[in-house]
């Protein structure tokens, strides 16, 4: 018996003694940077598959596209250069690169397209004494039609400034939300705001995570559900203006709307980017951000590419030029008919 | 797996149970407390937040109870140990930083032994559990790693007793292995804002000498200075695991001072020496 411990105990020390658990980081080279980033990006990187489905990805092509232009000799402006234009073919604009110098980006997500918005227009329909609760500018317009302006989800909101924004707009015939060029922010304000159109709870869409390094290893999807607020629900017509820069968080924001009964989104496309962003970083310091957990709309259908809009509006030069913004006309138009 | 780390642990059990020796001390209830501080390195690694390693330094405190219980004729003491340490550490870059905070507790009973006069052997199992944070100042969603931990641990100390100009000094070692428990962790790449939507995916993984070989190796020298006693250690905490596909550990190394009390029924010279001795 004594013998059959000793041996236990002796296997054990040697297990506990000569584990260690780390990992070889690639060394502080432009090579050695080069593998980190893409490594971080084949293993963690979400949207793999779903691109690769799309054809507009292989990463394994990439590698053999960008790592010939890597030297030894090179300077760290021309490695970020090319890492940078490597990122870029993940057409993500989830995706950055930053240095203490710059942040390495991909914005054809929006800049590829129409603007279909003038930050100009918006004070010939807030005028100069419009209301402000936390990060919404609100107001009635002269046919009594609500005007709820929403520049960011980075903004902060809570129940209070939506039950004082609702009560101020119920004698409204309807209501217009603006977030057009929102590019997003935090999520919980996005549900937030969702929960003041519907009555009931609602099925408004999926997520899932990976689960280890391969492109396709993912978690079972689990249903995302938004609950009817306790405080005060807007129980007309909503019409909700989106464009090419409604990103991220409002993406999210208007696939949930999309669920919610008496809300038409009017606009252009929105611009995407439904992966949940994480962080790492390469040997030299720099941080990378990138898609890790894909979100889905309620029919399992991936929004990384934005969400169509219900009727399809877009921005005038002759209206512009009139002070007038031709899509929210096109909301008033609909709500007053 | 489970069921052989359970055995070793009751294999181990049975054999200080049947190794009987005459070297039984008194019965009484002596307790020793001893409250160190202390600072030393960290080395943080966590595929969760980053796949490079972040080293810095980090204050420590620890404070212990030994007490010896009427259990097997005097031979059983008790061990409870809270300690904690709160680190600021960097990328090798010094780009980023992260801070880490732990605190743990065990309760451990171990069964002793007097060899060679002097020395004695102490063998025992521990209760632990640890909670603590890692935080990333600069990720996006994934800035922070939680730490839960609760685990049995195999624990061995050696006692060597000692004088030095008729003065009482105490070395003492310590080895505590965690070797069945259960922690909590993300999976690979869960998002917190998933788990606040109550989406669960294998977040309590069970651990084991395999995936979570970790230690803790404690030295210390009890000294007397114009009647206190003091102490002197060396911490070595050693916390690793590799679960759902993401690798982790904590490396702690503290230089620990601090002081130790001794409670008991009698106040004779020699007994209040033996009570730190055990």
């Amino acid at each position: 018996m004594r013998h059959y411990v000793q041996h236990i105990i002796c296997l054990l020390s040697v297990i506990i003694f000569t584990a260690c658990i780390s990992e070889e980081v690639p060394e502080n080279t432009p090579a050695g940077n080069f593998e980190a980033l893409w490594h971080i990006i084949d293993t963690r990187y979400c949207f793999h598959s779903y691109k690769t489905d799309n054809g507009c990805l292989d990463w394994h092509q990439v590698y053999d596209k960008y790592r010939p232009r890597i030297s030894h000799d090179m300077t760290r402006e021309q490695l970020f250069e090319v890492l940078c234009e490597m990122l870029a073919e993940l057409r993500d604009g989830h995706v950055n690169l930053y240095t203490s110098a710059d942040v390495g980006r991909y914005w054809k997500w929006h800049e590829d397209y129409p603007e279909n918005f003038n930050e100009n227009l918006l004070k010939y329909y807030l005028g100069t004494d419009y209301r402000i609760a936390a990060g919404i500018k609100y107001r009635i317009l002269d046919d009594n039609i609500g005007y709820i302006r929403y520049e960011s989800f980075a903004s902060g909101m809570g129940d209070g400034n939506l039950d004082e924004v609702m009560h101020h707009l119920r004698l409204c015939n309807g209501l217009i939300v603006d977030v057009r060029n929102n590019a997003g922010g935090t999520l919980t304000y996005a549900e937030r705001f969702t929960e003041r159109f519907t009555n009931e709870r609602r099925l408004v869409g999926y997520i899932a995570h990976k689960t280890g390094n391969g492109h396709d290893d993912f978690s079972s999807p689990e249903p995302e559900y938004i609950n009817p607020s306790n405080g005060i629900r807007w129980q007309k017509r909503t019409v909700l203006l989106t464009n090419r820069s409604c990103y991220s968080a409002t993406n999210t924001f208007v696939r949930n709307m999309k669920a919610c009964p008496n809300v038409t989104v009017m606009g252009d496309r929105t611009g995407g980017g439904s992966g949940l962003p994480f962080s790492s970083e390469l040997p030299n310091g720099w941080s990378v951000r990138f898609s890790a957990c894909p979100m889905y709309d309620a029919g399992m259908n991936h929004i990384e590419f934005g969400i169509a809009p219900d009727i399809l509006t877009s921005l005038s030069t002759d209206d512009v030029l009139r002070n007038k913004d031709t899509m929210i006309e096109a909301a008033r138009d609909f709500l007053n008919k | 797996m489970r069921c052989r780390l359970f055995l070793i642990l009751l294999a181990v059990c049975s054999l200080a149970s049947m190794a009987q020796e005459n070297d039984t001390l008194p019965p009484n209830r002596y307790t020793t407390h001893g409250t160190l501080f202390g600072v030393g390195t960290s080395n943080l690694f966590d595929t969760y937040l980053s796949p490079v390693t972040y080293k810095g330094v980090h204050l420590s405190f620890l404070h212990e109870t030994l007490r010896k219980t009427h259990w097997c004729e005097g031979r059983v003491s008790t061990q409870s140990i809270v300690d904690g340490f709160l680190c600021h550490t960097a990328n090798q870059a010094n780009t980023a930083k992260e801070w880490g905070g732990k605190v743990n507790y065990s309760a451990g009973w171990h069964y002793n032994w007097l060899i060679a006069q002097r020395l004695r052997l102490m063998l025992g199992g521990e209760i632990h559990a640890g909670l603590g944070i890692i935080y990333n100042t600069r990720n996006s969603n994934n800035p922070v790693q939680a730490k839960a931990e609760a685990d049995l641990d195999l624990s061995f100390i050696a006692i060597y007793p000692f004088h030095i100009r008729k003065k009482p000094f105490t070395a003492r070692y310590q080895l505590s292995a965690p070797m069945i428990g259960i922690m909590f962790s993300p999976q690979f790449g869960q998002s917190y804002y998933e788990m606040s939507q109550g989406n669960y995916d294998h977040n309590v993984c069970a651990t084991h000498p395999f995936n979570a070989p970790s230690m803790r190796h404690f030295l210390t020298l009890d000294f007397p200075i114009a009647g206190f006693t003091f102490r002197a250690g060396y911490l070595c905490d050693i916390r690793q695991s590799h679960v759902n596909n993401i690798k982790s550990h904590v490396w702690n190394h503290s230089f620990m001072i601090g002081y130790v009390k001794h409670f008991g029924f009698t106040k004779r010279k020699e007994s209040r020496h033996k009570s730190f001795i055990m």
